[in-house]
């Protein structure tokens, strides 16, 4: 196969005169058919030679494109640049370049490793400044005795700068709240999607209108009333009549065994 | 070695080509037929017999990787000498042409004339061969030094000669063919003689002829002229694969108008299952020349790029395959000295590309030009002859045209992805620079752009 490669080698050799302008030296080395010719030695043994001269016109001929080729075997010498000293010292046994591989890699992963602990350390550190302080986590969530709250009565407190409002609800309020026919409200909900515990309505005293606080045990839903514009919301914080868009909002809270956690 | 796989492997080939189906187009004679003497040399034939015209040939296992660094040259010497016999000159008369060439697995002496002269032929092939004259060596060392003062204007040679020493080195393989100057000074008749005597044997010689030849006549006359030669055995060196080495070698002379560039890595060898798959990715990669018609429009991605940023006067991509390992890579002249590194740049994203991203049509436009320039190769009696015993040499048998199409058409887009992974991809690597080589990558980055950690 070398060999068969070798011929497009000399043929991309002849094709390097095909530019060069009609000098003597090329014209004869188109022309000569050598039988003996020693000048040729670095070529195949092709008939290269005649072969392009019965192509019309060799000095003329264009190449679309160069073929695969080999490189033709080089033969001669021109000075000892070639005899490289012995490096076998140096050199792994067996030719097994991968024999370092593994501590080379091993060495690169865990510098990167380290590198990555430590530089995800140092980001941390710079993070941990712009969040909140404790002082301002602590005020983040408030803390109500439930045993506090007789039935039947609201509590209103403050969390995070918002009045929040706590009812606990009587059994005739709770059936009154789930009674309601949710497909006729501006904005359908039930009463338990509002409530985790039915007998405890916890929401935000703030009216969806426009953030007037609304009076408890008021308004014709007996519930609240916004006495800004006149939103009705019903005993489950619904809006049932007046201009307020949306339901009174309910906050994220959870219950311990005694206390309610807003927050 | 050949000759001994041969001996089993004839009989069964030939009885295997009766059942293929031949298809309509192909002619008819072109099976090899091969026969192993009683000494192990191997006749090898392909008849045509339309042909006015045949070559013989004698190729040897011998080429000057089998050298050692003293007699580094030696079979370069008996290439010369061949010719300083009495019976070579009388092939002038007969109406033919007698040449020999040496490489680095072999050394060729090989004949073409008319088809009548064939017994002739082989008469003074047999004496090239067995009796060279040795008497003749200060006349070839003086030839031979010559030509080497010569070749320093080769640049393409002069790195390639390098390539070879520095992937290759400590090894036979590695040796520049015509030898170094002390070596060619310092080889003696002795050296020479002992050359013939430990490689000349008949399990290392293949005879080849192509064209209008007789194969039973062929083997008569071999019996005749080399039925003498001993049947030899092969030195255990033979056997051990060269190690390639990754390293560099740099020739700066800023005088130069062109800087004479070569990248290389080890490939697979000529009896590698992926031989050709290496070929198809040589391919891919292409060759490109500045004064090519179609310069600019050529299917290569590489040479897109080289044409438009006029990156390099020519380049090709080589695929040079022993029969135990090989070299694949790229050569590049340019005169744009100050984008060498551009140039390297873009061949290592191509070679990181064909383990990557290389596409379906990339690939079989490679196998088109593959097929073309291989088969189309096969137009001479020299040609064939000469493929012919360096696959014999090689894997002990031929691939006909089909099979070699067969081997060519079965490359996928997957086989080049595998063995690009295999030969390319964050290996070693061999570089040489000659000429106004200032601007060439460092050697450590080219090696670290063998990969590729993002794409």
């Amino acid at each position: 196969m070398a060999a068969i490669s070798r011929t497009f080698a000399s043929q991309l050799v002849n094709r390097s005169y095909v530019n060069v302008p009609a000098s003597a030296g090329a014209l004869k080395k188109a022309f000569s058919i050598s039988s003996s010719s020693r000048d040729e030695e670095t070529q195949a043994p092709t008939l290269a030679s005649t072969k392009s001269r019965s192509s019309a016109g060799p000095l003329n001929r264009s190449l679309v494109n160069a073929a695969p080729n080999t490189n033709y075997q080089t033969r001669l010498q021109h000075t000892n640049t070639t005899t490289i000293p012995d490096f076998s010292k140096y050199k792994k046994d067996g030719n097994n370049y991968d024999s370092g591989r593994a501590f080379t890699y091993f060495m690169v992963g865990t510098t990167g490793f380290l590198s990555a602990a430590g530089a995800k350390a140092t980001v941390t550190d710079f993070l941990a400044n712009m969040s909140a302080s404790a002082d301002v986590l602590a005020l983040a969530k408030v803390e109500v005795e439930l045993a506090s709250i007789p039935e039947g009565k609201n509590v209103t407190i403050k969390w995070r700068g918002k009045p929040v409002f706590i009812r606990h609800r009587t059994g005739d309020e709770i059936q009154e709240a789930e009674a309601v026919n949710v497909s006729e409200l501006r904005d359908p909900q039930t009463d338990a999607e509002r409530v985790k515990k039915p007998e405890w309505l916890v929401m935000l005293g703030v009216c969806t209108h426009l953030g007037c606080v609304p009076i408890g045990e008021a308004g014709d839903f007996g519930g609240w009333y916004c006495p800004c514009h006149g939103s009705h919301y019903d005993i489950s914080g619904r809006i049932r009549q007046g201009p307020a868009p949306l339901n009174l909002e309910v906050p994220e809270y959870s219950f311990t065994e005694d206390k309610l956690i807003v927050g | 070695m050949a000759s001994r796989l041969l001996s089993t492997a004839v009989k069964s080939r030939v009885g295997m080509a009766k059942q293929f189906v031949r298809p309509l187009a192909t002619s008819a004679n072109v099976a090899t037929r091969t026969t192993t003497l009683s000494n192990g040399l191997t006749v090898a034939t392909e008849e045509n017999p339309s042909s006015q015209t045949a070559t013989v040939g004698v190729w040897i296992d011998a080429g000057s990787r089998v050298e050692s660094a003293e007699t580094n040259g030696a079979a370069y010497f008996l290439e010369h000498l061949a010719f300083k016999g009495s019976k070579p000159s009388q092939i002038e008369s007969l109406g033919g042409n007698f040449d020999a060439y040496t490489t680095r697995e072999h050394s060729a002496f090989l004949a073409q004339t008319f088809n009548n002269n064939v017994a002739q032929t082989v008469d003074i092939l047999s004496e090239a061969v067995q009796n060279p004259n040795l008497s003749a060596i200060d006349e070839a060392r003086e030839a031979i030094l010559k030509e080497q003062q010569k070749a320093a204007n080769n640049g393409e040679q002069i790195v390639f000669d390098h390539l070879h020493a520095t992937a290759f080195q400590g090894e036979g393989l590695g040796r520049p063919i015509a030898g170094t100057p002390e070596s060619v000074q310092a080889i003696s008749r002795d050296d020479l003689s002992n050359f013939i005597k430990n490689n000349y044997a008949g399990d290392r010689m293949v005879l080849v002829g192509a064209g209008n030849v007789n194969h039973e006549e062929l083997c008569k006359l071999a019996e005749q002229k080399f039925g003498s030669l001993s049947s030899g055995s092969l030195s255990a060196k033979l056997a051990q694969k060269p190690k390639f080495t990754g390293s560099e070698i740099r020739l700066r002379d800023d005088t130069l108008p062109e800087a004479h560039i070569a990248l290389a890595v080890e490939a697979p060898s000529l009896a590698s299952p992926d031989y050709y798959t290496s070929l198809v990715m040589q391919s891919i990669i292409g060759a490109w020349d500045a004064s090519l018609g179609g310069s600019s429009l050529l299917g290569s991605r590489l040479s897109t790029v080289v044409d438009k940023h006029h990156l390099a006067n020519n380049y090709f991509s080589f695929n040079t395959s022993y029969k135990d390992t090989g070299l694949f890579g790229i050569y590049f002249a340019t005169s744009n000295v100050t984008q060498i590194d551009d140039f390297v740049h873009f061949t290592q994203k191509e070679w990181a590309r064909l383990s990557q991203t290389v596409t379906e049509g990339e690939v079989e436009r490679a196998k088109q030009i593959l097929k073309g320039s291989l088969l189309l190769g096969l137009d001479g009696s020299n040609a064939v002859a000469q493929d012919i015993a360096t696959q014999v040499l090689a894997t002990g048998k031929r691939l006909s045209a089909q099979e070699i199409e067969q081997a060519i058409s079965k490359v996928t887009v997957a086989d080049v992805h595998r063995v690009a992974n295999n030969t390319l991809w964050d290996k070693e690597v061999a570089v040489v620079g000659h000429g106004p080589v200032e601007g060439l990558t460092d050697f450590l980055r080219v090696r670290g752009f063998m990969s590729y950690n993002r794409f």
